[in-house]
């Protein structure tokens, strides 16, 4: 990774406004258990959604980006003239490098050390934070394999540390559809306790509790997920159709877009594919 | 301890109907950086910029569109968006029942737990069902002006109230694309072998945020003025397929 891409926001600070490449890296280097190491990278899990909007300006109608900018010279500052701060007076800052940072843990800045498995349904699903994948790098494409499917064989997660930036993250990866995924989870002691929660009520009314159990068992259908997403887009949809057909649509003036990463070519398949989703619904 | 209530509601399904309130379930509290112009040390703000101007847009300059073609849009307003969400009502509605198991971590975004906000038998007896049936409720409701879609479950006694991601925010992994590799029937046996050898308790207590104290070291000596020893990161060489076999049987004999 080049120096100027590693001061560059987590992923999940800059999903929530702007169109970004799916596949795109985030990080790139080894997973190992015992003694195999497998090179891997680090792409995306979530996204935006199906319909996502785009900010724009109300004069021109032209897009607008998301940029680190200088309050006292109203610039954009590229990220090359960026540094890392911290704050030890209103004001004053102590510089830390990228080179310092990576010092700190060198041993798991480029290294996901699975230190030990678990079984997939111990880990209590409240320490579970945001979901990556994990893409084998060339050469790694066997090793990578046999792992993910091990791994789903035996219903076991790996539990490893490893460094993205700032933070150190406690991980646990997981493996579906032979595709490892990597889930950062929260630390135990930010994980709040739940003892305090208590109903003063202790009695259980047996006959409410079998007339409940009798409603879920009538109620129990396969986990769609889809159904919710595709209630809401459909509502939004329709709110589109309608807006197109009443106020028509709005041009953006020509621009040349270039910022590394969000390249025209990545964007417009974007859009083809939103667009496709439309036309699709509109049949 | 639970968090702060964030909100306040009535779970319903039928005519059953328990009030409830959401406690929040994790805090994080880690060192944080500014980023700062490197030339004068001014610190730097995230701001949406006019791709044609350059400059920054006040939030009242600023709209959204969808964009249907290039560079052609249909304008919303969020009032509009807004109008489509279903009014804020207080009620989380269990839609239907699915298996807790069913359930891909990837959705899961982050728990809430549950406090009855009266005392209630409805509370014990809707958590003994769910622990008994290990269901998990799937609920819709609307918070603060945005639809949300959740699963209720059970932990212990506390009933939790999941919130999910919608199904077209997570990426499929078979969009990734990825090839299948054959692996002999031998390779499989010892990777399981050696996985189940490497197999403990979850125990999440065991795994300290060690880097935060690291990092407060770090700060420290360079608040002292003191030099940083720059250590390159240590990368690993990357298992030869060729070698795979052999490395899993040395892997399984050291674990043993």
């Amino acid at each position: 990774m080049k120096k100027t891409h590693s001061i560059k926001l987590p992923a999940k600070l800059s999903a929530k406004g702007e169109h970004e490449p799916a596949h795109q890296a985030i990080w790139s280097g080894t997973i190992s258990f015992s003694l195999v190491a497998i090179p891997v990278h680090l792409v995306r899990a979530v996204e935006p959604g199906r319909i996502s909007f785009r900010m724009l300006h109300t004069h021109d109608n032209s897009p607008l980006l998301r940029r680190m900018v200088c309050p006292e010279e109203e610039k954009i500052i590229p990220p090359e003239e960026i540094v890392r701060g911290f704050e030890t007076a209103q004001g004053r800052y102590i510089l830390i490098t990228d080179e310092e940072l990576e010092s700190v843990t060198p041993e798991r800045s480029r290294t996901i050390e699975i230190i030990e498995f678990v079984d997939m349904e111990e880990i209590d699903p409240v320490y579970y934070d945001h979901p990556y994948y994990l893409i084998p790098s060339k050469g790694g494409e066997k090793s990578y394999t046999l792992l993910a499917e091990v791994m789903n064989r035996t219903s076991k997660a790996g539990l490893a540390k490893f460094i993205l930036g700032e933070q150190e993250y406690l991980v646990a990866v997981k493996s579906a559809e032979g595709v490892l995924s990597m889930i950062t989870l929260h630390y135990s002691d930010e994980v709040l306790g739940d003892d305090d929660i208590s109903n003063e009520t202790t009695k259980t009314d047996n006959e409410e509790k079998n007339r409940i159990k009798k409603l879920i068992r009538e109620n129990t259908v396969e986990y769609d997920p889809d159904k919710y997403a595709d209630e809401r887009s459909g509502k939004i949809l329709d709110l589109l159709r309608k807006k197109a057909r009443t106020k028509g649509y709005v041009k953006a003036p020509e621009i040349e877009m270039e910022e590394e990463g969000e390249g025209p070519g990545d964007l417009v398949a974007l859009l083809r594919k939103s667009m496709g989703k439309v036309k699709k619904a509109d049949d | 301890m639970a968090g702060k209530t964030i909100w306040k509601g009535h779970i319903r399904f039928g005519e059953f109907d328990l009030p409830v309130k959401l406690h929040t379930a994790v805090k994080e509290e880690r060192i944080q950086f500014h980023l700062l112009h490197a030339r004068d040390r001014v610190r730097l703000k995230q701001q949406m910029v006019c791709a044609v101007e350059r400059l920054s847009v006040p939030p009242e300059e600023q709209t959204r569109g969808f964009e249907a073609g290039e560079g052609k849009y249909i304008l919303m307003d969020p009032e509009e968006l807004e109008q489509i969400e279903p009014e804020e009502s207080r009620i989380i509605e269990i839609r239907e029942f699915v298996r807790s198991s069913q359930l891909d971590p990837l959705f899961l975004e982050r728990v809430y737990y549950l406090e009855p906000d009266a005392p209630s038998k409805g509370y014990n007896s809707l958590a003994a069902a769910l622990m008994e049936t290990k269901m998990a409720g799937i609920c819709t409701w609307t918070m603060r002006r945005r639809s949300y879609v959740g699963a209720l479950m059970i932990s212990r006694k506390v009933l939790r109230l999941t919130v999910l991601r919608y199904a077209d925010e997570v990426i499929h992994a078979k969009s990734l694309g990825l090839g299948k590799i054959p692996l002999s029937e031998k390779e499989l046996k010892i990777g399981s072998d050696l996985i189940n050898q490497l197999t403990a308790t979850f125990e999440p207590q065991k795994f300290q945020n060690e880097h935060q104290k690291k990092l407060q070291n770090l700060i420290d000596k360079k608040a002292r003025g003191e030099k940083i020893a720059i250590l390159r990161p240590r990368r690993l060489r990357p298992t030869p397929s060729g070698k795979l076999l052999q490395v899993l049987e040395a892997s399984l004999k050291k674990a043993a």
